[in-house]
């Protein structure tokens, strides 16, 4: 009965562990449209080796204390009533090690933390693309200060209108809201930022290729947070520049179009 | 307020200190979190309203440092009262008790004043950041002192009846703990919010 | 007695005196105006309980819409007002009182007292909390016909961004409920903060120093703190809302510059000492339950007390990885990363010295002890996602995901509930008298294992594969279906993995096998008293000669240091005694008369100002009755 149970739970524990990792594992190779693993920028792609910097160490040691708990409940569960074991109650040398080491173990997860963190904190060089980021109750707007339509105005999007930008070059996001907090996500190209009114928050992204990938608004917004969503296109440096001469075209053929939407300025609250 | 548990008035505390008092500073603690919120708040804001009345237009200092210097004498006459029936002087206690109360009434109207002329001056609640946090700041601090006040007349009511004696005097000297913190958070206010003007 | 009803003396006093007689009965009376600790901790509990069943109907409401995708079994609407409802309920009224329950049970008794230091206020806290958990559910009904799935409850995330939370974005009064309502639930908190700071500190028996308690009294009083310093700041930004709400004030009024992070702030302030407020009881738990099982002293007493410490200080100096992605500065989120980082090593030290308490123990494997070792393997699970959230720039994309939902799930379920339901049943038999079900207990505590694991683990899989937090609904082929697919399943084990734990309880209240004053051969104070406690706690309150005093009444030690039981047992405090002698407070009504105050101040403000004034009448009547009245009575 007793070998019974032990053995039960053993093999209950080791099929939860061994469960767990492969589903982990069989989450990562995915080809899904959000997928943080499959990255497709070097910013995403620097986030997930760091994650796994720490996310590999992490699995070792929560198999070792999950083994160890197992372990220790069976090596040592009470054969008689009356057995009691020696009273130990400490030792400082063991414990000062496994506080510092871990210390030191952390500390220096902490340095590939940083070294990224200001990476991904650089401001936009002189030839950067920028894009401006309106998030607004709910849906994304998009406005591009480099390319200047006809009457001087930066090129805006339309609601639903896709955000549109050139592969392979840094782009650089101002990001900010009208209404209430959202946050702008494309998970594929990288994690997100805030877009908080009265705030411009600036990061950047990066596309390696051509593609499309889907994004979504990552801070609850209210009652259709759910439902905001984005696509996110990245050209070759050629079909961005046709893309903009397209839509320059459009301006001047109707020019009422681009009118309609709200400037992304934080005054415009209230 | 509770008494000890265990019955008999020889109880003692494991720390020595009586369990109310150690409340009143344990409460106090808390209370400076309280208003250091909402100082950090104030300070977060200032120079941040979109449109005035702004503090200079209506700050006047002369007539607040009067108001601040009478709270800070009522601490002193608070100190006077608990001295007082400290040495069982119960008409000592009487008179500094209601001096204390006094005062404090004075600067509530002080107060009162104050906020009036802000408000014909079109400070409101909801015209700018400005009036916003002084008001709820300032009025907390108000309300406090109102507490206190009503706590000062109780005793006051109480020291005439004669309850109060000198053995009982843990009851002025917690008054005088609330009385004493709520005073220097207005000295805190008074100066961050009144005399350092960026 | 008879002569003195008949005599009819004049009024208010005799009215009251009648009432307080009322009350020292074992009837309803009674419990409405107790002060007794053990009462007040057996309210709490079912209280807690009681809203823990809700919050988790809430929790199956938010599954059973997610187990498909497009699915429509709730409006976007229903859903956003349940979420935050769970959430709400979850942290405020279930982990938090379920706490104060252990602690009104457990700390006079584990420090030698006969009661707490103000036994009325620890009424008033009591009485606070139900008010104010009954004023936030009304919401619910205030949102038109409630039959036809209108809800009234707040829809703005527990969390409740600003400018979110303006009425501009959220009219009705979901939101103003929500702002009383834990306005009214911080009061009580903090009255019992204060409470259970001074009789710590003051009510110890003689010989009771700070290092021989308990480390259950220890992680107590650590939580008082960071209750009474965590909770001022809630508080004011409760206030600024409730301004900005009701007055038009601009506090995170954009328009006129205010800067809706502010509310972030001061929420992330309040809110990580808060997640320690949560989790340090249930390490407290946990430090009681391993030591007793394995029959062995907690490993490293001194640095486990001084890691629980140690917590307390740093939870300070976090609040900003709550804010990582709202663009602070790469400075500032490098800053918070390091003390992200750091305060994982506490946490840490901890988990081996729990290992190290059972390695080498006589460990007897029955309920309370799975669920001490399951609070220990999840909470590790937690504790190291966390690890990698401190990670800023990877958290960038695991912010605000179901990775995140993951994560604290393992802290605060896998934590803390693992380790509150263990509670209850190692601590059952001191306060009934009975054991509960050993079968019952194993079925609970596999199935709520294997419940938890299937709900949560899912979740760290569908939030790296991008499916963010509180959004009702999402579509196909994002490769979340079967993920929120399993997740739903699990969150039906676990619920009837609560069933049988309801069960179990019932059961063993009414017939449960006798437990003895000491069943598990425990080592602290409380278990030297006859079960259930007497209503006075302690004979005689008893004089502490060291750590685990109670263990060695009953083990000496041989030459060689191995511990031997005296043959004479330990003096268990079994003889009948009636506490004739004993003077305990008498029971009060004013407390609750107050506590009725807080809702009806709240509703005024919301609806009509006339029932502001009712409202501080109740209060003040409730206030100064209780001033007036004397604490404790001479039994007549």
């Amino acid at each position: 009965m007793r070998i019974n149970r032990s053995t039960l739970s053993r093999a209950v524990y080791a099929a939860l562990l061994l469960g767990l990792l492969a589903l982990l594992l069989s989450g990562c190779d995915t080809d899904t449209p959000q997928n943080t693993f499959a990255a497709d920028g070097e910013v995403a792609r620097d986030q997930r080796d760091l994650f796994y910097l720490a996310m590999w160490p992490a699995i070792g040691v929560m198999i070792l204390v999950e083994l160890g708990l197992v372990v220790i409940l069976l090596r040592f569960r009470r054969r008689r009533d009356d057995e009691v074991p020696a009273q130990v109650h400490g030792n400082t040398r063991l414990e000062l090690a496994w506080t510092i080491a871990p210390a030191l173990l952390l500390l220096v997860l902490a340095v590939p933390m940083m070294s990224l963190l200001f990476k991904l904190g650089e401001e936009p060089k002189d030839d950067a693309f920028i894009v401006n980021v309106t998030g607004v109750q709910w849906q994304w707007l998009f406005e591009y200060p480099e390319v200047q339509g006809p009457d001087g105005q930066p090129l805006k999007s339309a609601p639903g209108d896709p955000l549109v930008f050139p592969a392979g070059r840094r782009i650089h996001f101002n990001v900010t809201s009208l209404d209430v907090i959202h946050s702008f996500w494309i998970p594929r190209l990288g994690g997100k930022l805030d877009a908080v009114p009265t705030r411009h928050n600036r990061f950047w992204l990066k596309a390696d290729e051509p593609g499309a990938w889907s994004g979504q608004c990552a801070e609850f917004c209210g009652k259709d947070h759910a439902l905001m969503k984005l696509v996110a296109e990245a050209l070759s440096q050629q079909d961005f520049d046709a893309w903009v001469d397209e839509k320059l075209a459009g301006i001047k053929t109707s020019s009422d179009a681009a009118g309609a939407i709200p400037a992304a300025h934080p005054d415009g609250v209230n | 307020m509770d008494h000890a548990v265990v019955s008999g008035h020889q109880f003692e505390t494991s720390t020595g200190i009586d369990n109310r008092k150690l409340l009143m500073w344990v409460f106090l603690a808390s209370e400076c979190l309280f208003f250091g919120s909402l100082i950090a708040a104030y300070l977060l804001y200032r120079d941040r309203s979109v449109q005035g009345p702004y503090p200079d237009d209506l700050f006047d200092i002369p007539f607040t440092s009067v108001s601040a210097f009478v709270l800070l004498m009522s601490s002193v006459s608070m100190v006077l009262a608990l001295a007082s029936i400290q040495r069982g002087d119960r008409r000592g206690l009487q008179i500094w008790l209601f001096t204390t109360a006094a005062l404090g009434i004075l600067f509530i109207s002080g107060q009162a004043y104050e906020f009036t002329e802000f408000y014909h001056h079109g400070l409101t609640l909801d015209r700018n950041l400005f009036g916003t946090t002084f008001f709820v700041l300032t009025g907390f601090h108000g309300a406090h002192v109102t507490v206190g006040i009503l706590i000062l007349l109780s005793l006051f009511v109480m020291t005439l009846q004669g309850k109060i004696t000198q053995s009982e005097s843990l009851h002025i000297e917690l008054a005088g703990l609330y009385w004493h913190f709520v005073d220097i958070v207005w000295i805190v206010i008074f100066t961050l919010i009144y005399l350092i003007q960026p | 007695m008879a002569a003195v009803i008949g005599q009819r003396r004049s009024g208010l006093s005799e009215a009251l005196r009648s009432a307080r007689e009322a009350a020292t009965g074992n009837n309803i009376w009674s419990w409405l105006a107790t002060v007794d600790h053990k009462r007040i901790g057996v309210l709490y509990g079912f209280t807690a309980f009681f809203f823990f069943l809700l919050g988790g109907i809430e929790a199956l409401l938010i599954r059973i819409q997610l187990i498909t995708p497009e699915s429509e079994f709730l409006n976007p609407d229903q859903y956003n007002r349940i979420f935050t409802m769970h959430g709400t309920t979850m942290v405020f009224l279930v982990v938090m009182p379920l706490s104060a329950a252990f602690f009104n049970l457990l700390v006079p008794l584990m420090i030698g007292a006969r009661d707490v230091a103000f036994p009325r206020l620890n009424a008033f806290s009591y009485w606070t909390f139900l008010a104010g958990g009954i004023f936030l559910n009304a919401s619910f009904f205030t949102g038109g016909n409630i039959f036809q799935g209108e809800l009234g409850a707040p829809d703005t995330g527990w969390f409740g961004y600003s400018t979110l939370t303006s009425t501009k974005f959220s009219d009705g009064h979901g939101v103003d409920f929500w702002i009383f309502g834990l306005q009214i639930l911080g009061i009580a908190s903090l009255a019992g903060g204060f409470n259970f700071i001074v009789t710590i500190l003051n009510m110890r028996a003689p010989g009771m120093s700070l290092f021989r308690m308990p480390l259950f009294v220890w992680m107590t009083l650590v939580t008082s703190f960071l209750i009474v310093f965590a909770m001022p700041v809630i508080a004011v930004a409760l206030f600024e809302l409730m301004f900005d709400r009701l007055f038009d004030a601009n506090f995170f009024n954009p328009a006129a510059g205010g800067n809706p992070l502010l509310w972030q702030h001061m929420f992330s302030l309040f809110g990580h000492p808060e997640v320690y407020i949560l989790i340090l009881p249930a390490m407290g738990i946990v430090s009681e339950i391993l030591p007793t099982f394995a029959r062995k002293p907690l490993f490293g007493y001194p640095f486990v007390v001084f890691s629980g410490v140690a917590i307390g200080f740093m939870s300070w100096g976090v609040w900003v990885h709550h804010m990582y992605t709202t663009g602070l500065g790469t400075v500032a989120n490098a800053a918070f990363g390091v003390s992200t980082i750091m305060i994982g090593v506490p946490t840490g030290v901890k988990i081996f010295n729990w290992m190290a308490t059972l390695w080498g123990g006589a460990i007897k494997i029955s309920t309370p002890l799975l669920f001490a070792v399951g609070f220990v393997g999840m909470f590790t699970i937690g504790g190291l996602s966390g690890i990698t959230h401190s990670m800023v720039p990877s958290d960038y994309q695991q912010q605000d995901t179901y990775y995140v939902v993951a994560h604290f799930h393992y802290v605060l379920f896998g934590g803390a509930i693992f380790a509150l339901f263990g509670g209850a049943y190692y601590w059952f038999p001191k306060f009934t008298g009975k054991l509960m079900n050993e079968k019952l207990g194993q079925l609970n505590f596999w199935t709520l294992l294997l419940g938890f694991n299937l709900t949560f683990f899912p979740m760290h899989m569908s939030g790296l594969l991008g499916m963010p937090r509180r959004i009702y609904t999402y579509s196909e082929g994002q490769g979340w279906d079967t993920w929120n697919l399993i997740a739903t399943i699990g969150a039906f084990v676990i619920a009837f993995s609560v069933s049988v734990f309801l069960v179990n309880l019932v059961l063993s209240i009414m017939r449960g096998e006798k437990s003895g004053s000491d069943p598990w051969d425990a080592r602290t104070l409380e278990w030297s008293l006859p079960s259930p406690v007497p209503h006075y706690n302690f004979k005689e309150i008893p004089h502490v000669h060291s750590l685990d005093d109670f263990w060695h009444r009953k083990y000496t030690e041989d030459e060689a240091g191995r511990p031997i039981p005296i043959v004479a047992g330990a003096a268990v405090d079994d003889e009948e005694h009636d506490g004739h002698d004993i003077h305990m407070p008498s029971p009060s009504y004013f407390p609750l008369i107050a506590s009725s105050g807080f809702p009806v101040i709240a509703t005024g403000l919301i609806y009509h100002t006339a029932l502001v004034p009712v409202g501080v009448a109740l209060l003040l009547v409730g206030l100064y009755g209780w001033a007036m009245e004397p604490a404790t009575e001479e039994s007549a």
